[in-house]
């Protein structure tokens, strides 16, 4: 009930959200947080965010997916989303591009901000939002068409090249931001599926940017690749957050660890801790985050 | 509050750090009785005790080496995070301390010999009362520090860092050594001896305070050492 | 885990054991398999033979050569009226004559009408189609092949049978007499039977073809393909991606699915019923049949093709939507054409199944005896396999090989149509 209260008066939950940060700064110098407690521990609040989200509910019919989550998505920062199966991390990822409108009994409430405006509201357009925030999904998905026509799809549906050249660079650039320029240029023509898992995987990264948006997000990204085209796709990460905001859902801690500028661990709907990843993987702050991420979960 | 270092999804990893921490606490244990023997002799005036001690210390110096080894396997294989990664992390420190430990009794032991065999001097009880009482307390304070360690108790460990210090017992101790000496200068060569047996059980003293700021670092995750400086 | 020492031997024992068992259960399971296998092509080979066994001569009709001296008494004198003198000429006579010529001591009416028979009613247009084609043919004389009548043609391919008596067959003694003085002159001949190809029907089954029941197949089929194609896909398209999903939109698919398993014949009915009764189109046309076959194929190619969208993996629709394409961009540019094969596939095994349907055309019509060849929805028709219902139904000889030729041509449409699908899946699938 207090959910919609809250999202319609955003002053209300700002207040509270100040509470639970002091709350959390608090809790940072005693002892760990029992598992009981499903209160977020740490600074899920950034200054000048790219995507602010608040009190966030997903419901699947009448289940709840996620419980009043907030969190911030800073600029140029990486996020790392970790939890167990079916704690709601991919779920959340998908509301900050309204992925979840393509399930029909889904519902999402709460307010998510990106550049201030409110994109949870039903009257905002989806096709300008997913331009802004692309992802990339856990299995390479390349279009079955040819390199090419896999980049330049989205710059062609949102008008984004004004003839065929202005076109031709946009894939070229796509191509080198995702690192893949130098061993595709000569087949374009090629069909992307005839690429190797990681490449195919760095096509969709190259897809996902041709449109220039703000935030990527990836749903588990490197889980169908080996270490070495992981490592590959990881470095470029690292790379593309000079320019974007991105937020990675993992099954990889390691990979967690290595990537992420900031952790979040999601518990059955609940985020119950996020902070830097530093931090995080050596001195989580819930008993939660520690069973997990030492693997003494369940 | 008392931690387990079982409980993981995937059992090999208990078995593995289980099998550091009995390995530590057997060092601890070995180098616990190096201790005792040593101080032991003062009382005894045993000449054995030293070949004794310095047996203990081989076996001390070959378990360094199986936990180092031990340790470097669970990094390498379970890549640890967070309470392990700190568990491991301070077992390593805790094994070099164990083995300072170790070479702290051989060298009261030497001592020892030196004392009771009489060639440093006359040989006054009355001097080595300090050393007894001192050396109780630091066999009781590392006792303690071991046993903390075994149990991972953060609240003891805490409590033994509140009270714990060697340092003015031996100042104190040292001031009445000096006055020995400004008696009668002849004992100096006796009086440094004892002194050194006494700085050894000041080190012995420290140690077991690492010990239990390794506890309170695996527990809590804090860092307490050097607080002192922290503070300046 | 605690067993006991020998556990693993045991096991081992155990399994060596029930070896024999399973591998002769196995075996027994497969050899049951090829066996249903083996029925399944044996029975499938009879049916090929008996067809094309009774079928294959109707390729081949039995001709005779006549002398015909295209005499220019019969077509009157040089004048401005040539033309109607040609049409209107009397073949039938110089036939009559060309025979009489042939046999001049037969002088008896009864024998000579016998002797005429030999020869097919339909040598005279052919006769008459020679001198239209070619008028300087006029007074010449020359050897022309006609075709022999049905009777003639069964009892040189074998199917009269000379050992019967008199009595029982429909040749006479006198004409087998004939028919081998003729051949004996060389005079008799198989020829390859084109009329089967380009005539329509006819109650003389030397003369029937099955050029008309084509026709009226391939029109009624394409009015068929036109309609429920577009209609299908785009009910599939609809029903799949757009459509939301409630209590609703299931009962619409278990009553497409259902409409699936209804009997054509009442299709056949509801065409009746609607077309013709209260739209008042005319009967017997392709027009029609279409949309009665449109009806009956709608849910097939429905279901195909919602099969195909359902196939078409997820993961592409989430990368265009990931994008920012709307959702009839996704399926326009990514989902349909991953689809297209399934849908072509399901429309091609519709199709093939209108192209064999019998029972709601002879509702509303086609049953009906149609000479002329349709070159028109509007004109009436037949198709193939009412064709070979009429066929299977007619009393001559005759018509049993002819049923079993038009069988083989159906067949051989069906196959190519399956083979058309097989060729375009290979060729249109994309692996994802």
């Amino acid at each position: 009930m207090s959910v919609v209260f809250e999202s319609r008066f955003s002053f209300t939950s700002e207040r509270r959200k100040g509470e639970r940060r002091r709350q959390s700064r608090a809790s940072a110098s005693t002892a760990i947080v029992p598992r009981e407690e499903r209160q977020t521990v740490g600074a899920a609040a950034v200054e000048n965010p790219r995507i602010r989200c608040m009190d966030v509910n997903v419901y699947y019919g009448s289940k709840q997916a996620i419980k009043n989550v907030s969190l911030d998505i800073g600029s140029h920062e990486i996020v790392a989303m970790i939890g167990p199966s079916g704690c709601g991390k991919s779920t959340f990822l998908r509301c900050l591009n309204r992925m979840n409108d393509t399930i029909d009994n889904c519902r999402v409430t709460g307010d998510i901000f990106l550049d201030g405006q409110n994109i949870n509201e039903q009257s905002i357009d989806v096709v300008p939002l997913r331009a802004k925030v692309g992802m990339v999904f856990q299995k390479p998905n390349p279009f079955p068409k040819s390199i090419y026509e896999n980049i330049a799809f989205g710059p062609r549906i949102h008008g984004l090249a004004q003839d065929k050249t202005d076109l031709d660079e946009i894939v070229a650039t796509s191509l080198q931001s995702a690192g893949l320029w130098n061993e595709v240029k000569d087949q374009l023509d090629q069909p992307g599926t005839s690429l190797s898992g990681g490449q195919q995987q760095r096509l969709c990264i190259a897809r996902a940017i041709a449109v220039n948006p703000e935030v990527i997000l990836m749903d588990e990204p490197c889980s169908a690749l080996d270490p070495i085209a992981t490592a590959v796709i990881e470095n470029l990460m690292i790379e593309l957050c000079a320019e974007y905001s991105i937020v990675i859902v993992t099954h990889s801690m390691q990979q967690a660890a290595r990537v992420s500028h900031r952790t979040a661990y999601f518990h059955l709907g609940d985020l119950i801790e996020v902070g830097a990843t530093e931090h995080v993987f050596m001195r989580p702050m819930h008993q939660l985050t520690e069973d997990y991420i030492t693997g003494r979960f369940g | 509050m008392v931690t387990r270092l079982e409980g993981h999804a995937f059992r090999r990893f208990d078995g593995a750090l289980v099998y550091l921490h009995t390995e530590v606490l057997a060092m601890a244990g070995l180098v616990l009785e190096q201790i005792q023997l040593a101080l032991e002799s003062f009382r005894t005036q045993d000449q054995e005790i030293l070949d004794s001690v310095c047996r203990k210390e081989y076996q001390v110096d070959g378990l360094e080496k199986k936990i180092d080894s031990a340790i470097t396997q669970i990094l390498a294989r379970e890549g640890p995070v967070a309470f392990d990664l700190r568990a491991v992390m301070a077992f390593s420190k805790a094994v070099t301390d164990l083995e300072r430990l170790g070479d702290e009794a051989v060298r009261i032991a030497q001592l020892s010999a030196k004392i009771c065999s009489g060639e440093s001097g006359f040989s006054n009880t009355h001097m080595l009362r300090d050393i007894g009482i001192m050396g109780d307390h630091a066999c009781s304070l590392l006792t303690e520090a071991i046993e903390i360690l075994e149990t991972l108790d953060l609240d003891r460990a805490r409590e033994l860092l509140v009270r714990s210090d060697l340092g003015k017992e031996f100042c104190t101790s040292f001031r009445i050594l000096t006055s020995y000496v400004l008696e009668d200068t002849r004992n100096m060569r006796y009086i440094v001896n004892v002194v050194m047996v006494l700085k050894s059980l000041e080190r012995i003293g420290d140690h077991a305070r690492n010990l239990a700021e390794y506890v309170v670092y695996i527990v809590s995750g804090h860092d307490i050492r050097h607080r002192e400086n922290d503070e300046k | 885990m605690n067993k006991p020492s020998g556990g693993k031997r045991v096991t081992a024992d155990r399994v060596n054991a029930g070896l024999a068992r399973r591998r002769a259960a196995e075996k027994r399971f497969r050899s049951v398999g090829l066996l249903s296998l083996l029925v399944g092509l044996a029975f499938l080979c009879i049916l090929f033979f008996s067809i094309v066994s009774k079928g294959y001569t109707a390729f081949q009709q039995t001709f005779i050569q006549l002398d015909i001296h295209f005499d220019e008494q019969f077509f009157g004198t040089e004048t401005e009226h040539a033309l109607e003198a040609l049409l209107s000429a009397d073949y039938g006579g110089l036939i009559r004559k060309s025979l009489r010529a042939q046999f001049p001591d037969i002088s008896n009416r009864q024998q000579l009408r016998q002797l005429y028979d030999l020869v097919s009613s339909g040598a005279v247009y052919q006769l008459r189609d020679r001198i239209l084609a070619d008028p300087g043919l006029a007074n010449q004389r020359l050897k022309i092949w006609v075709p022999a009548s049905d009777d003639a043609d069964m009892l040189i391919k074998g199917h009269i049978k000379r050992e019967v008596p008199e009595t029982a067959r429909r040749l006479s003694d006198a004409q087998i007499a004939w028919l081998d003085a003729l051949e004996a002159e060389g005079r008799v001949s198989l020829k390859f039977n084109t009329a089967f190809f380009t005539n329509g029907d006819s109650r003389e089954p030397e003369l029937a073809g099955i050029r008309g029941a084509l026709m009226g197949s391939i029109l009624t089929l394409s009015v068929t393909l036109v309609l429920s194609f577009p209609i299908g896909v785009a009910t599939a398209v609809y029903l799949e991606e757009f459509a939301v999903k409630n209590k609703w939109s299931d009962l619409i698919e278990v009553n497409i699915n259902n409409l699936a398993a209804v009997p054509s014949i009442v299709f056949g009915l509801l065409g009746l019923a609607v077309f013709i009764n209260i739209m008042n189109f005319p009967r017997s046309v392709p027009l029609v049949g279409g949309l009665v076959l449109t009806l009956m194929t709608l849910p097939t190619i429905i279901i195909a093709s919602r099969a195909a969208l359902r196939s078409v993996p997820p993961s592409i629709r989430e990368a265009a939507l990931g994008v920012g394409a709307s959702k009839m961009q996704t399926v326009f540019f990514h989902v349909l054409p991953l689809a297209l094969p399934g849908m072509l596939t399901g429309t091609i095994i519709g199709m093939a199944q209108a192209l064999g349907e019998t029972a709601p055309l002879l509702m509303i019509g086609m049953v009906a005896f149609i000479v002329d060849i349709p070159t028109g929805i509007f004109e009436p028709a037949t198709v193939l396999p009412v064709q070979i219902f009429l066929w299977a139904d007619s009393p001559e000889r005759a018509f049993i090989e002819r049923t079993s030729a038009a069988i083989m041509v159906l067949l051989g449409f069906l196959i190519a149509m399956n083979a058309l699908a097989v060729m375009l899946r290979k060729k249109l699938e994309r692996r994802w």
